[in-house]
């Protein structure tokens, strides 16, 4: 039973190890989709080429976004960019990549938190005192998921629910498009409860009953389980996709703000999203215990 | 359950069965547009399979079950009916399952909690609140990646046999168990799956172990699996791993308080 463990563990070690880099993003055009690619000016771009493409659609007639996605314009450190000065953009050891905000909405590109909050988001306590969530092997959580890795979207004909498939710590996210009954506030879930429409050409999902344990970025950036996500997904050309997330949080900050970025198709022939077992072979974990940080769990804000 | 002519009483359900299925009217199966029957929803097994795949009595937290393995026999080669025994012995820790780990298949599909089922022309995911466990069945006629793939869950290809969903299942580990009590594999598992709806709220599942090197033939194991019909029935998560880091942090705060 035990003679081939040492085979499995490196075959593990060897799939899970890219993976546990920071960011696994690809790097940065000049031009995406005839936009420019610094996130704010490729908002704006992408918002008007959304009003004039006609996607590709399912039999049903609905946008067809099956296939396979990968995120672009976006870097995993902090959702409020990384200036080339930054402390981190020069740290020898590990050097955080200089990259534009994420944010698009309010003008200065800060999340607006509330004066309690700042200081435990934004490299503050959380980044100090915690171990990332992510690196237990939870979920990114929505929508730092979505920058992690390859993903899939899957349609059933049925048309009563997208399905999007994570390959970052198997997660997947179920889109139900039917009305549902609401789910009580009491029910609180890692990627929350989430219910889609159709605006047009745009899939607009909004997502509730959060638990609130993730954090959106490796800053320590957070929302509350009293969150309200709305995701608005708009394909602008065959292989590119608009990806828009508007954040409220009546706990955290002081108005809603936005993040935005694209993903784009997976081309490679046979790609196909492969097993990503994290706790099973997760060694990391107890050194980051030994050195002192402690487990996150909203224990900032629960309680306050 | 021993091969033995049929007794009287096992003949007399069936003449019960048969006469009901022909008095009532048989429902349309429900089939996606592409014409396949229409899997999908929430569904949960009703037995004890994921403690114990055979016949036992109650234990303390152990519902008493039935066996879901045909004949109630597991085909053991002897050297492995020593480490199923150790196996047992020793489940309260040395199941794989109680470290929040993926509990491979087929035990995640009787794990007692819900998952739900999504199909496309090409793909069958089915998505679970266990561990947050995905299955992503490919369909659309490609073969299984060359190996050797160590996964949790294995790699899942997919073909429709008339009404049946036929899954061929390889590339596992040799890190999960079959049940609680002990069952195991090892990393040369193959199974077989068969998912034939049995009217509108059941799918008859049917899997077929073979592991040359724990069993001495292949064997079988069926059961139902049951639509969860509750109008506001979703798929929640339970992800024990966390769960159990979420109790160690709040010991923690307890003791610095």
């Amino acid at each position: 039973m035990t003679t081939r463990c040492a085979g499995f563990t490196i075959v593990l070690t060897v799939l899970i190890a890219p993976f546990d880099a920071a960011a696994q993003t690809l790097p940065r055009p000049p031009v995406l989709a005839g936009c420019p690619t610094e996130n704010l000016a490729f908002h704006t771009c992408a918002l008007q080429k959304a009003k004039t493409f006609d996607p590709p659609r399912t039999p049903s007639g609905r946008p067809d976004f099956q296939g396979y996605w990968r995120s672009l314009l976006t870097q995993s450190f902090t959702v409020e960019g990384v200036a080339p000065d930054d402390p981190l953009a020069t740290n020898p050891f590990q050097p955080w990549e200089a990259a534009p905000p994420e944010i698009v909405e309010p003008a200065d590109r800060k999340i607006p938190y509330q004066p309690w909050a700042a200081p435990l988001g934004r490299r503050g306590a959380h980044f100090r005192e915690y171990i990332d969530p992510r690196t237990t092997c939870s979920t990114g959580g929505i929508p730092r998921l979505s920058l992690q890795d390859a993903s899939q979207i899957l349609q059933p004909a049925t048309d009563d629910h997208v399905l999007w498939l994570h390959e970052d710590h198997h997660q997947f996210r179920v889109i139900a498009m039917a009305q549902r009954p609401a789910v009580g506030r009491d029910v609180k879930l890692w990627n929350g409860i989430s219910r889609g429409r159709w605006e047009g050409n745009t899939l607009v999902v909004e997502t509730t009953n959060l638990n609130g344990y993730v954090w959106m970025d490796d800053s320590g950036n957070f929302y509350t389980d009293t969150a309200h996500l709305t995701e608005r997904l708009t394909m602008i050309d065959a292989d590119t996709i608009h990806y828009e997330v508007s954040i409220e949080d009546p706990a955290a900050y002081t108005r809603p703000w936005k993040v935005a970025w694209a993903l784009v198709r997976e081309t490679e022939r046979g790609f196909e999203l492969i097993e990503e077992s994290c706790r099973e072979g997760e060694r990391s974990l107890p050194r980051l215990r030994e050195a002192g940080l402690k487990f996150y769990f909203g224990a900032t804000w629960k309680n306050r | 359950m021993r091969l033995a002519a049929p007794r009287p009483m096992t003949a007399a359900v069936l003449v019960v069965l048969a006469s009901t299925s022909a008095g009532a009217q048989t429902p349309a199966l429900s089939r996606t547009p592409d014409g396949k029957p229409n899997l999908q929803g929430i569904w949960q097994v009703l037995n004890t399979a994921a403690w114990d795949l055979q016949d036992h009595s109650a234990r303390l937290g152990v519902p008493a079950g039935q066996a879901v393995v045909e004949g109630n026999d597991i085909p053991y080669q002897p050297w492995a009916v020593k480490q199923k025994q150790e196996n047992f012995a020793s489940r309260a820790t040395a199941d794989p399952e109680t470290q929040g780990y993926l509990p491979g298949v087929p035990r995640i599909m009787y794990m007692p909690f819900s998952f739900q089922i999504f199909q496309t022309p090409t793909h069958v995911a089915m998505t679970f609140e266990y561990a947050q466990s995905v299955r992503i069945i490919h369909t659309n006629g490609t073969p299984h990646p060359r190996g050797p793939i160590n996964w949790w869950l294995g790699d899942s290809r997919g073909r429709w046999e008339g009404d049946t969903l036929v899954v061929d299942v390889v590339h596992f580990t040799n890190q999960t168990w079959l049940d609680r009590a002990g069952n195991f594999h090892s990393d040369e598992l193959h199974l077989v799956e068969r998912y034939t709806m049995a009217g509108p709220d059941h799918i008859n599942y049917e899997v077929t172990i073979e592991d040359p090197r724990v069993f001495t033939r292949p064997w079988k194991m069926s059961m139902l699996l049951y639509r969860r019909k509750e109008p506001n029935v979703r798929l929640l998560d339970y992800v024990p791993a966390l769960l159990m880091d979420e109790e160690q942090a709040a010991r923690e705060r307890a003791k610095t308080k």
